[in-house]
């Protein structure tokens, strides 16, 4: 009878639901590999779209996706679910554009002819260009440390707790981030001032 | 500055919705006081809409998730697999193709190791000259060489090559600066001590001559700051000191008393001499001890005297131009003995034979037994045993202080020359009236370790002496120790009566009568 109230008292298991993230990768590591399919189809917009506001280039977005996809492929089976699945995922993506960034600078110290082109793009706006186009360069010219965290949470809305989670750093230093990325984005768009703010 | 960012920030983070309730409510209250704080969360806002409004979502890729399935289906090769690991996979197979290697061959690594001692020699071994070469000993070098046991290094005898022998009988050889060496024109003083006339100065001269001819080969040197040394040379010095004794015995042994103790001034025969000499010079070995400025090691060198001969003579020819050459070669010729030579490992097949001992000033080597060829002498074993205390007393000095003026200070200066400082002696008026003798002896490495208790207050090496006096006068029992201890004795005396008296009271209240108790008050 004792132990019958003793187990009364235990927390019960949590029932996963059959499409949630846990229990698609349980099914994945039990050797059921069609799940993770369904993890691709469920997050590949997600990712596509943090890797195309990190690195702000569209044709490297799918690339750089497939990579991140295939370590998911490759770890998958040590996941410990002590974390949300997309924590997981958002980290290693923003951890492929770090890397990728790395790459890019590490080869601008061989390459000293800059490419002019994409330089001026961004120092001059058109004057009849729209106010999208002209604070989608602003956004760009934003340091990586601010712009990451500002398009993270403004365009794919995640929580303060899941950035520090996604680029490991405190929550207070997302929060202190986000708010510089604003005050830099306004200093950007000061002779637009009249338009737009 | 900060808390002004703090208060923006909460509004960044309001915005966001990111604030607890509590927050939200503390700062709401305060927006409905603030307009500055009111217009900047509209601003934020409007930055926000306008970051919101600006970024295009990505289109679909509808070949995403074919294009990650065939990549999936792609089999990384295991070539490309281990590539990141080349580094370490080549530095183990090494490791591992050098272990095989040695296990098979582990001779090959004492190969290498010989194979650098002897290139490592030879480089030392290169135009190796007699010290006759360098130095241009004279026969007073010669006569210091069988007295005192030293021999200069260079022309301008600025160091000396010291040879000697502890208390155990174990020989050793000092390379030192010359500000330690000996007084000057030493064979001068003896030869007018002995008050030798012209042909027996001419005898005496021929006999250091000889030597001097046979020492050359004894000790080598080059421009490589090598020092070779034969270790038979302690032989030809015991058997150089037996000759120039016996030869002063000869002559007279009573003045030769006067320089040497009784005990060794012992007269050789002309016959023992001879066979002495012989066995001295039948014991010459190539096997020379090379003393380097990184390296001690015995090894087999040999020196062609004829073919010296002939150089020699050669460079006679030519005088003038060699002598430029022999200037820059051997003019500034001076053994550098650094610190590496004190580090040597014991161990080593090299070094493990002699004990190096290296101060400021000198650099000592003690030789093993072994290394020093073995020659029947016959009586000459006690002058091998005790022949450094034959030096050792002609080193100390004596002087008496003359009769002086009652109650006048008296001062008194001595230069020793064997020392870099002289020795200044103040006394005050206490009523000196006797003898005053001095001992200086030169505090070398082995004193050191044997007085590592007595601080002096500075560092010392060989440069440092010890200064002994003894003074026998009337002030000698005020000396401050003994005033101690009659203090310490007095305080004893007293500490004994202290408790006699105690013991004295004691006894004193149980022999006095007790008192009777009083009786109660009556009315």
């Amino acid at each position: 009878m004792k132990n019958k109230k003793k187990n009364e008292k235990l927390p019960l298991p949590q029932i996963l639901n059959l499409d949630d993230d846990f229990s698609l990768i349980k099914r994945f590591i039990e050797g059921d590999e069609s799940t993770f399919s369904t993890l691709v189809q469920r997050h590949k917009e997600k990712v596509r779209n943090i890797i195309y506001l990190t690195l702000n280039n569209h044709d490297l977005v799918d690339d750089i996706a497939q990579e991140v996809f295939l370590t998911v492929y490759k770890n998958l089976g040590s996941f410990r679910f002590e974390s949300q699945f997309t924590t997981w995922l958002y980290r290693i993506t923003v951890n492929k554009c770090k890397d990728h960034l790395r790459k890019i600078k590490i080869r601008q110290i061989f390459s000293p002819i800059k490419d002019s082109e994409e330089e001026l793009g961004y120092e001059t706006a058109p004057e009849n260009s729209d106010i999208k186009e002209i604070v989608h360069k602003a956004i760009a010219k934003l340091p990586d440390k601010l712009r990451v965290p500002l398009l993270l949470k403004d365009i794919e809305g995640l929580s303060y707790q899941e950035i520090s989670e996604s680029i490991q750093c405190e929550i207070g230093t997302v929060k202190s981030r986000i708010f510089r990325a604003r005050e830099g984005l306004k200093e950007l768009l000061k002779p637009y001032k009249q338009e737009l703010l | 500055m900060k808390s002004f960012y703090n208060k923006y920030e909460r509004l960044s983070a309001y915005i966001d919705n990111e604030l607890s309730d509590d927050e939200i409510k503390k700062l709401e209250d305060e927006l409905k006081f603030s307009k500055e704080l009111q217009e900047k969360l509209d601003e934020l806002k409007r930055i926000k809409m306008l970051t919101i409004s600006s970024v295009k979502s990505i289109e679909e890729n509808p070949f995403f998730e074919t294009r990650l399935a065939a990549a999936l289906r792609i089999k990384t090769p295991w070539y490309k697999k281990i590539r990141k690991y080349s580094p370490v996979i080549g530095i183990v197979a090494a490791s591992v193709l050098l272990m095989f290697i040695l296990k098979y061959n582990p001779q090959i690594i004492d190969r290498v190791v010989e194979q650098q001692k002897s290139n490592l020699a030879a480089f030392y071994k290169e135009n190796l000259k007699p010290l006759l070469f360098t130095a241009n000993l004279s026969n007073e070098d010669i006569f210091n060489f069988a007295v005192y046991h030293q021999l200069p290094l260079d022309e301008q005898k600025k160091q000396c090559l010291q040879f000697g022998s502890d208390k155990n009988g174990k020989q050793f050889f000092e390379i030192k600066t010359a500000s330690l060496a000996q007084n000057e024109n030493n064979l001068e003083k003896f030869e007018r001590e002995l008050n030798l006339n012209t042909e027996q100065k001419y005898q005496m001269d021929s006999i250091l001559s000889a030597y001097k001819k046979d020492l050359a080969s004894q000790v080598l040197v080059n421009d490589k700051n090598t020092v070779a040394i034969n270790p038979n040379i302690w032989n030809y010095n015991k058997a150089l000191t037996a000759d120039l004794i016996s030869f002063a015995a000869k002559v007279s042994k009573r003045k030769l008393q006067n320089i040497f103790p009784p005990e060794f001034t012992h007269e050789y025969s002309e016959a023992d001499l001879n066979r002495i000499v012989h066995a001295v010079r039948a014991a010459n070995t190539n096997k020379y001890i090379f003393l380097t400025p990184d390296s001690i090691f015995s090894d087999q060198y040999e020196f062609n005297q004829q073919e010296f001969a002939k150089e020699m003579q050669q460079w006679s020819k030519e005088v003038q131009k060699n002598m430029q050459e022999f200037e820059k070669q051997f003019g500034n010729f001076r053994v550098h003995f650094g610190d590496n030579l004190a580090k040597l490992k014991k161990d080593s097949s090299w070094e493990r034979d002699f004990n190096v001992v290296i101060d400021s000033n000198t650099c000592r080597v003690h030789i093993p037994e072994i290394v020093i060829p073995q020659i029947d002498l016959p009586d000459m074993q006690d002058l091998g045993s005790n022949i450094d205390s034959i030096t050792r007393h002609l080193r100390d000095f004596y002087f008496e202080i003359p009769q002086r003026q009652k109650g006048k200070n008296f001062s008194y200066k001595y230069f020793y020359n064997d020392s870099s400082k002289g020795l200044n002696f103040n006394f005050k008026a206490f009523g000196f009236d006797s003898t005053f003798t001095a001992k200086n002896h030169k505090l070398d490495s082995l004193m050191r370790k044997k007085l590592k208790n007595f601080n002096y207050g500075f560092n010392p090496d060989s440069l440092a002496s010890i200064f002994k006096y003894f003074m026998q006068d009337s002030t000698n029992g005020l000396r401050q120790n003994d005033l101690r201890e009659q203090l310490q004795q007095f305080k004893k005396q007293m500490e004994q009566f202290q408790k006699e008296m105690d013991q004295m009271q004691k006894e004193l209240r149980k022999s006095a009568p007790k008192a009777e108790p009083k009786k109660p008050f009556e009315i």
